[in-house]
């Protein structure tokens, strides 16, 4: 997946600061909390890939996530957590996550797990300019 | 960034050059194993085999540098990783004077970038023994009693080591619960620190890269706590003395 935009979504400035280090090739919009994190998707409609940490005040990763999926918004969400476990891996995944990251991580992970991440479907669907003119 | 970060964004490119030389290094096997078939495929007279000894001699040749190169690229990524930690590490722990800020950032980077789970900040204290337990994570199921009551009196032989001596010291060690022990030094002196109690599940031990981390934790904590604290009481100081100025003013 190449997204044309990244949300974070983490309450850590140093973890805000390491994905701008680790993903300079994607532009990114960033929030602190679940609340702040609906609000940039409002404003950045564009947003194709969501890094989410699951602790956080206010409302946390898997409530948003939740809530995102009941609206049937389907963004690519990777979860990224300090929790390793595998039953906090899943219940990620069982919520709708595309992927999940556990903390320390470094950029090449998180770069793979992006790459493997498949195409939004509008992009894949749409035909070619030279397909369509021919 | 890269003007920011150049120690990374060089190590970014050394890999992407890596990793284009690698490819090419891929190509120019294939196209030795395609020739290698070609000539096995037309030899079948003993004049062949000189030629494709030669072509066998540069395939292993060109498979060897293909693994050099990827071990390479994987010591470079390794190495482009280490720095990125230290870099926003250090950036994050300066980027601010006020101490609630910096020793959030000091516990940042512990969980995030160290995955240490259960861990303690000692700051000595001014006129008393021991240290205060300026900060704490995941210690409820600390049961030593060693940081209880927001001090710590001694007792763990390792921390009680590198408070005494500054030197940044790894566990296990006998008798110590620590896993690390990590001083904070100020211009020579040590004023505290930190101290690794436990890290997070599913990293089970410290990594050699993780010995960067904590010497930078070492000495950058220190002086960006110190400067924070210094700040907070000149400003303290300064606004008590506008108030002052005011009060004789008359305003």
């Amino acid at each position: 997946m190449q997204p044309r935009k990244v949300l974070v979504v983490d309450d850590s400035k140093l973890m805000h600061k390491m994905y701008e280090v680790m993903l300079r090739q994607y532009p990114l919009v960033y929030a602190v909390d679940g609340r702040e994190a609906l609000e940039r998707l409002r404003e950045h409609p564009d947003v194709e890939l969501i890094l989410l940490d699951v602790n956080m005040p206010n409302m946390n990763g898997l409530e948003l996530l939740a809530g995102l999926r009941a609206e049937g918004n389907r963004t690519a969400v990777v979860i990224i957590s300090t929790e390793g476990l595998e039953e906090d891996a899943a219940r990620g995944l069982a919520a709708g996550a595309d992927a999940y990251v556990a903390k320390p991580f470094s950029g090449g992970e998180i770069l793979d797990v992006i790459a493997r991440l498949p195409q939004p479907a509008a992009e894949r669907a749409a035909p070619a300019a030279g397909e369509a003119a021919g | 960034m890269s003007e920011g970060f150049p120690a990374a964004a060089a190590g970014s490119e050394l890999v992407e050059q890596l990793r284009a030389t690698l490819e090419r290094a891929g190509e120019l096997l294939r196209i030795l194993e395609g020739n290698l078939q070609q000539a096995s495929a037309a030899s079948g007279a003993g004049d062949a085999a000189g030629g494709e000894n030669d072509l066998e001699h540069r395939l292993a040749t060109a498979e060897s540098d293909v693994r050099e190169l990827a071990a390479r690229l994987v010591e470079s990524e390794h190495q482009v990783g280490r720095l990125m930690n230290l870099y926003v590490a250090a950036y994050q722990l300066h980027a601010s004077l006020e101490p609630d800020a910096v020793q959030a950032a000091i516990a940042e980077i512990a969980i995030n970038l160290l995955g240490a789970e259960r861990f303690v900040l000692l700051l000595r204290r001014d006129a008393e023994e021991g240290c205060e337990v300026a900060l704490e994570a995941g210690m409820q199921g600390e049961r030593s009693g060693l940081w209880a009551g927001g001090g710590y009196g001694g007792g763990d032989p390792m921390v009680d080591a590198t408070l005494r001596d500054g030197v940044l010291r790894l566990g296990p060690a006998p008798g110590s619960d620590a896993l690390a022990a990590v001083p904070l030094r100020v211009q020579g002196a040590v004023v505290g620190a930190i101290v690794v109690l436990k890290l997070l599940d599913h990293k089970p031990l410290l990594r050699p890269e993780d010995r960067d981390l904590l010497d930078l934790l070492s000495v950058h904590a220190a002086s960006a706590l110190f400067a924070a604290r210094l700040f907070a009481a000149q400003d303290r100081k300064l606004r008590t003395l506008e108030s002052l100025v005011k009060l004789a003013r008359g305003e």
